[in-house]
């Protein structure tokens, strides 16, 4: 038979030919050994098998379940139904879009086998993929260096988008859609940038708006709207999971995680670069010092799950799978990549071998969660950052800075405005007391000597009368002296002593109580590091003041008091110095003194500087102006840095963090190795810091030692991502982008580009696109404004049937496609129509619920209870609280993500409890009721009335016969009854 | 009881016309079969099933198999040596005390000679009905992973449970009434709260609808609050879906190739079924006093759990796909993490439960409802044979008991057996995996072939492990 009618035969339906029938004697696994997979391995392997490392479509056909599960269009095969299977439809090359093997027809004969195979019941051995796989090519779409295409100029469009995807449609023979009206294109552009819909007078104004670049101008005002980034940060925290609870058995509320929905937010309406936005996430802290009120983009570390039993119990195990968590968070949302596939061995698709992995943990094996210190104002930041330069220069003192001219000016000008220095009047002790049991002893000069047996821990109690009429100031001097170990001043091994609190009480002649003297401030010539003279009034019996290793000296402190305290000779002071921290660290030898000079700087002068300050400025020794300038700057820095407000609070995750278990110390990066099968049990080699090696036009080990910061991990790998040459991150971002304007990326799984993941329906689209974020400086909003001022954008969704037919997922984008108010719009949306939306930026995450204690940490909540009327009750869903574990009802209905997980896409569910929560819901009937009442103020009849809340609702005017129907409901069952159907209409939920 | 002053089959029947009743008639399809439950297969999706419905049990916080089902005589001759780990191992929650014997007494019952203890007398007397798995192990010591296993089949969040799993493979057996119901203790949610339950990556409308039985209406939102809102209530409501229902008709057929509206047309249509069917569901004064008095309502220690296992044999009966009741809240005290004293702390809980159980097998039994139905008797961990404190027990991963009931099952089988002491397993080692492709197994479900791709990989239930359990198969 001449190849040209058979061929014309096999396009027919239902007709096969004889010569291929399996022999009687064949058996149907013979048949499928012998004849079916000589063809497919001739001619399909080489695009669809795991050997051949290609999946194109999807598709394998080197195992029974590929092509069960075939690929992006469905199942290849239909056993017994070969005109329905795909894969006869291809061979048979009679529809457009759809003929394999690309190139060359299959010969007669061999398509005749398949069609036969097909026909009777595709019998297929192989049911598990071939096991062992040889090396995984990093020849894949992803991993292409990006390069720029040019445009395709066989179109007329003008918009590049437009020029592309019209490349598509004319091979499939398809036409571009007319251009949507006004009111849907504002709907659509308000919900795709601002997560919202227009209000009507908004509609109507860009209706008859007849300015040539009206569209033009609403999207740049749309783009400019900080609404904008409330938006869009959704779709990034969906991305990476953050969310504001813990997750797991101890679901615990984090109070301080919404800094970063802040900066997230702040980020997008800055349009900030995206290399930026990943450098500052991954390390703001190495790679911006500077701009700390930025370093709540560290906030990123912190987004996932953590489980806090298993980080109390069970602690290898949980690092192990807390770092787990970070790395498939930073690969999936940055560059696209499903590393953790690889935690237990070579990934099984993808060029990602198993070290790759635990390099990748390695990065973060310095860091674990919880809060950080912040500092959201840049102006505090910076002083702080000023003094600390200072008082770290200060000591050990630095001469270069010490003696620079700013420090030299600080000087000066301290010592001018310097009161005459006070006089100090001994107080000789009337009675003293040892709780420790030293023997005291008072010595001709009026201090006293502790003797005996050092006591392990020892209170103090002197009492005396003041020789003064008031005192502003006491003064404890710790003495040497030569019966003391190392001379003393204390009486530990080494002569050091630990003050751990000093009190003084005033007992008023009369009075039955004694009354406490409050100690502003205090200073003291010398401080131990981490024992300062400020730890022996934090009423901390843990901490105190310590001389080491200045032992063998006299040292001195100043208490200087609150108030002026005036006093008759019958008045007593009590003075209590506790040294609580034992092992003898308690005083050898003291004296006190008390002031009534003036209060302030002076005051606080130790012997060691007043003697500096007797002689004359101009004869001092360098030594001796050094050591002035060290203790001057160093007050001086001191005094700045506690006037500052204190640091805020950012849940982050770093080296050392706050959390419930206290604080948690990373000192050195764990050591990673590499787990056989994922087993903590079976450690392999050790595994340095690094990335994937796939990219492999850059490094995919980091020279960053144990020896450097762990920062120095996380900005390598912020590197990695950011760099212009990693083809992944722009693919990445790009793709994001397009996915949350069309609904479905240009790859359909937009957190994994690997080989299991879909194939991308215009690469070179998608490639474009990335090119233009990358060289446009990072720029998002660039990118928003080339897709919504196309064409593709701006057209109808109606489809057609021809569309139904050649592309029903609408992949060619012929048409645009209309989507269904996620659950954050739908609220959103809601509180609009209802004109209680309260617009409020920024600050901590509002709860929409009321809670009471659980039995354990993770609390009750009520989300059908707490302040329905409250201002915070209507802010955006951006700032509400995200408890992984216990859900807002209406948000789960809404298809809202478990961000147990990443959610790189949002789910659409249609479900009759969905449908009951959107009737019944305390929030729905709430908003309804609102909404009767907002339109009844505003319009006077019924029909105004429901006109009004129709155009709330829908942006449009109702249809004479939808009034008529909604005025009848109305008559029987109230405005209210029409408001709670219109907010829970198909109208609202979609938008097209 | 709100709205049931009306019937809404009238109107239903009407307004299923024209495009409505073609929405309707293809989306019940679609969700009746989900992926491709076949009939010929009786409801299977790649073989015949043997189940149709199941009653999870859920024993949560690790109960402790040496103290009910897995008689230790070693531990008696051991008593009070210091025979654990030295070393605190991962996830025990204080170094491991002296070897503890249980402080009840065991007999043993039935044909079969199965041990139990005296914490169990109602269970005692069915345990010929039940095939015990008594060497199943977990992963992990901590209760939040392991809850998440034995739900979940991972020990991390985001995942879909076995629930979910069922009611993506073989969708509903009746349109008014929810697929999958989850009954947690009225004192509070299970360890990881609704992360227990939840639909993880499959679409959401997979996911347990948490029923609190106590609560009128005991669906959420079956019902708007009828003091608050009159407009939603009644006669009211009736109206305002009804013409809600056409308005979106209206929408709909401008858009005909929009399946998603139908879909949420045809959603509409099964709640307002779901409305009309569910109050007798949840009913239970419909039930005999005998019936009642069977499952312990008439006492106060064991009326909750009996009113939730009856409550779950009326959901069952009436076409809901799987139920799991829950036995315990999280935290220290109420529930089955006996760390404190197991002779305090283990007798109440296993009371309260008991009697219930084991009305709810002759129930089922009685009913004929062993012919399709399965119920599973499980907890995430078993405890310690060495004491913690004075007498209470800490997690032990090593080993605990599991048993299997109804359709399928081979009564009275064993499967396994742990070690001397109860710390370890020694024959037949089973784990989740194991368990959970048993029960798709009987369900009409190869557990290998039950996928779900996400972030590159075809997700299991089972992971990449799992065998049937044939041992326990009839």
């Amino acid at each position: 038979m001449p190849r040209p009618l058979l061929l014309w035969l096999l396009l027919l339906p239902g007709l096969f030919l004889v010569p291929a029938h399996p022999s009687r004697a064949e058996t149907p696994a013979e048949f499928f050994r012998d004849r079916v997979e000589p063809v497919l391995r001739d001619h399909c392997f080489a695009c669809h098998s795991h050997a051949s490392g290609k999946m194109k479509g999807g598709l394998t056909l080197d195992s029974r379940s590929g092509w069960e599960s075939g690929g992006g269009r469905g199942p290849a095969l239909i056993p017994g139904d070969p005109d329905q299977s795909l894969l006869i439809k291809a061979i048979r090359r009679g529809e457009a879009g759809l003929r394999m093997p690309p190139d060359d027809p299959l010969d007669p004969e061999e398509a005749e086998i398949l069609v036969r195979w097909v026909h009777d019941g595709a019998f297929d051995p192989r049911t598990s993929p071939p096991k062992e796989s040889p090396a995984i090519s990093t020849d894949w779409w992803s991993l292409r260096p990006l390069v720029r295409l040019a445009v395709p100029h066989a179109s007329r469009a003008a918009n590049p988008v437009d020029a592309f995807l019209s490349e598509g449609q004319r091979t499939a023979g398809l036409i571009g859609s007319s251009p949507a009206d006004r009111r849907t294109l504002i709907r659509r552009l308000s919900l795709d940038l601002h997560g919202l819909p227009p209000i009507f007078d908004e509609v109507a104004a860009f209706v008859s708006d007849d300015r040539a670049d009206a569209y033009e101008q609403l999207v740049e005002r749309l783009l400019a709207s900080p609404r904008y980034g409330q938006r869009w940060a959704r779709h990034w925290f969906d991305t990476i999971h953050f969310a504001d609870s813990h997750g797991f058995e101890h679901d615990v509320f984090r109070p301080n995680a919404w800094r970063f929905r802040d900066y997230v937010i702040q980020r997008f309406n800055d349009d900030v670069p995206w290399h930026t936005f990943v450098r500052e996430q991954l390390a703001a802290d190495v790679l911006y010092p500077e701009a700390q009120h930025e370093w709540a983009a560290l906030g990123f570390l912190g987004a996932g799950t953590y489980d806090h039993s298993a980080a109390a119990t069970a602690p290898m195990s949980f690092e192990h799978l807390d770092r787990d968590d970070l790395v498939n968070q930073v690969a999936a949302s940055f560059v696209s990549s499903t590393a953790q596939c690889a935690r237990c061995h070579d990934h099984k698709f993808d060029p990602i071998p198993q070290a790759d992995y635990y390099a990748l943990q390695a990065v973060f094996a310095g860091i674990g969660k919880g809060n950080i210190p912040f500092e959201p104002d840049p102006e505090v930041a910076a002083r702080r950052r000023t003094w600390e330069q200072w008082k770290h220069a200060a000591n050990p003192p630095q001469p270069d800075r010490l003696q620079s001219v700013e420090a030299v000016r600080m000087v000066e000008h301290w010592e001018a405005g310097l009161p005459s220095l006070p006089q100090w009047t001994p107080l000789l002790p009337e009675v003293f007391l040892s709780a420790g049991g030293a023997q005291l002893q008072r010595l001709p000069d009026g201090s006293v000597l502790s003797g005996g047996t050092a006591p392990e821990k020892e209170t103090l109690t002197i009492i005396t009368s003041a020789p003064l009429a008031k005192i502003t100031a006491l003064r404890l001097d710790v003495l040497t002296d030569d019966s003391l170990p190392q001379r003393g001043p204390g009486r530990a091994m080494n002569g050091n002593l630990h003050l751990t609190e000093f009190q003084v009480q005033l007992f008023r002649a009369g009075e039955p109580e004694p009354r406490r003297l409050v100690i502003a401030r205090a200073v003291a010539d010398f401080d131990q590091a981490g024992w300062t003279i400020q730890h022996a009034l934090d009423g901390n019996p843990a901490t105190g003041w310590g001389v080491n290793p200045q032992e063998g000296r006299n040292h001195s402190a100043i208490f200087e008091l609150a108030e002026p305290c005036v006093l008759t000779p019958q008045d007593r002071l009590v003075l209590s110095l506790h040294q609580d921290h034992g092992r003898q660290h308690v005083i050898g030898r003291l004296s006190l003194a008390v002031t009534d000079g003036p209060a302030g700087d002076a005051v606080v002068i130790p012997a060691s500087i007043a003697a500096i300050l007797a002689v004359p400025a101009n004869s001092r020794t360098p030594e001796q102006s050094l050591a002035l300038a060290a203790w001057v700057i160093q007050r001086k820095a001191e005094d700045e840095l506690r006037r500052l407000p204190a640091p805020q609070q950012l849940y982050a995750a770093a080296p050392v963090a706050q959390n419930e278990r206290g604080t948690i110390t990373i000192a050195t990066p764990r050591e990673i190795r590499m787990l056989k099968r994922g087993n903590l049990e079976q450690p392999g080699e050790v595994i340095g810091p690094g990335t994937l090696s796939a990219v492999t036009v850059l490094p995919a080990r980091f020279s960053v030692d144990s020896s450097q910061p762990e920062s120095q991990r996380r900005a390598a790998l912020a590197e990695w991502i950011a760099h212009r040459e990693n083809p992944l991150t722009w693919r990445s971002i790009a793709n994001r982008v397009w996915q949350y304007h069309f609904g479905t990326g240009l790859c359909d799984t937009p957190s994994d580009f690997g080989r299991m993941g879909g194939p991308p329906s215009h690469p070179e689209l998608l490639d474009w696109l990335a090119c233009e974020v990358r060289d446009g400086g990072g720029s998002l909003k660039h990118l928003h404004r080339l897709i919504c001022l196309s064409d593709t954008y701006r057209q109808v969704s109606t489809s057609r049937p021809e569309l139904v037919a050649a592309d029903p997922a609408n992949r060619l984008l012929a048409r645009m496609t209309s989507q269904r108010l996620d659950a954050d719009a739908y609220r959103d949306a809601v509180l609009l129509a209802s004109g209680r939306l309260n617009n409020q930026q920024e600050g901590p995450a509002v709860a929409h619920f009321s809670s009471r204690p659980g039995a354990q940490l993770t609390p009750y909540l009520d989300y059908g209870d707490f302040d329905w009327n409250g201002p915070q009750a209507t802010r955006r869903s951006i700032y509400r609280v995200v408890w992984r574990g216990i859900p807002d009802p209406v948000f789960d209905a809404l298809d809202f993500p478990d961000l147990g997980l990443l959610a790189p896409t949002r789910g659409f569910s249609a479900s009759p409890l969905q449908a009951l929560t959107l009737l019944n819901n305390r929030f729905v009937l709430h908003h309804a009721a609102h909404l009767a009442k907002r339109v009844q103020a505003e319009a006077g009849e019924l029909p105004t009335q429901i006109g009004a809340a129709v155009r709330h609702t829908w942006q449009r005017d109702p249809t004479p016969d939808e009034l008529v129907q909604l005025q009848a409901l109305a008559a029987g069952h109230g405005l209210q009854a029409v408001c709670r159907l219109l907010l829970a209409s198909n109208e609202f939920l979609f938008v097209e | 009881m709100p709205n049931a002053g009306f019937t809404r089959r009238d109107w239903l029947h009407q307004a299923g016309g024209g495009f409505g009743t073609l929405a309707l008639n293809a989306w019940l399809q679609r969700e009746t079969f989900a992926q491709s439950s076949r009939p010929e297969l009786n409801g299977g999706l790649h073989h015949p099933a043997k189940v149709k419905r199941v009653i999870q049990l859920f024993m949560n916080g690790g109960a402790s198999p040496m103290d009910l089902f897995d008689y230790k005589p070693e531990l008696i001759r051991l008593h009070g040596q210091m025979l654990g780990p030295k070393e605190k191992p991962e996830g025990f929650t204080a170094p491991a005390g002296a070897v503890m014997k249980s402080p009840f007494e065991f007999q043993q019952h039935g044909e079969t000679g199965r041990w139990v203890s005296s914490l169990f007398p109602h269970q005692a007397q069915v345990v010929d009905d039940l095939a015990f798995l008594m060497a199943m192990a977990s992963k992990t010591n901590v209760h939040g992973p392991a809850s998440y296993m034995q739900n979940t089949g991972f020990i991390l969040p985001g995942f879909p449970c076995l629930g979910a799993w069922i009611s993506y493979a073989l969708g509903s057996l009746a349109d008014n009434l929810p697929t999958f119901v989850v009954l947690p203790d009225p004192r509070g949610l299970p360890y990881n709260q609704k992360g227990n339950f939840s639909a993880g990556f499959l679409p959401a409308r997979h996911q347990g609808t948490v029923v609190d039985a106590a609560r009128q209406p005991p669906i959420p939102d079956l019902f708007a609050d009828p003091q608050a809102y009159p407009f939603a209530t009644g006669e009211a409501d009736r109206a305002t879906i009804e013409l809600l229902q056409t308005i979106n008709r209206q929408h709909a057929r401008q858009r005909p190739d929009d399946t998603r509206l139908e879909a949420r047309i045809a959603a509409g249509e099964l709640a307002a079924k779901m409305q009309l069917s569910a109050p007798e569901a949840f009913d239970l004064t419909r039930e005999t006093q005998e019936t009642q008095a069977a499952y312990g309502l008439d006492q106060p220690e064991t009326a909750d759990y009996g009113r939730r296992c009856l409550l779950a044999r009326r959901l069952i009966e009436r076409g809901t796909r799987f139920v799991q009741v829950w036995s315990g809240p999280q935290g220290a005290a109420n529930n089955w993490d006996n760390h404190g004293s197991i002779p305090r702390e283990l007798p109440p809980i296993a009371k309260s439960v008991d009697q219930p159980i084991a009305a709810l097998v002759r129930d089922l039994k009685a009913r004929g409802l062993f012919s399709d139905t399965l119920l599973i008797w499980t907890t995430e961990f078993g405890r310690t044979p060495f004491a913690q404190g004075g007498d209470g027990r800490d997690h032990n991963r090593g080993t605990f008991v599991t048993w299997l009931a109804g359709a399928g099952i081979q009564a009275g089988a064993t499967h396994g057996k742990s070690d001397d002491l109860g710390y370890e397993t020694a024959e037949g080692k089973t784990m989740c995996y194991d368990l959970h492709a048993t029960i798709l197994h009987l369900l009409g479900i190869d557990h290998e072939k039950l996928t779900f791709r996400n972030a590159g990989i075809d997700r299991r239930l089972t992971d990449v492990h799992g065998h049937v359990i044939e041992e326990i198969l009839a």
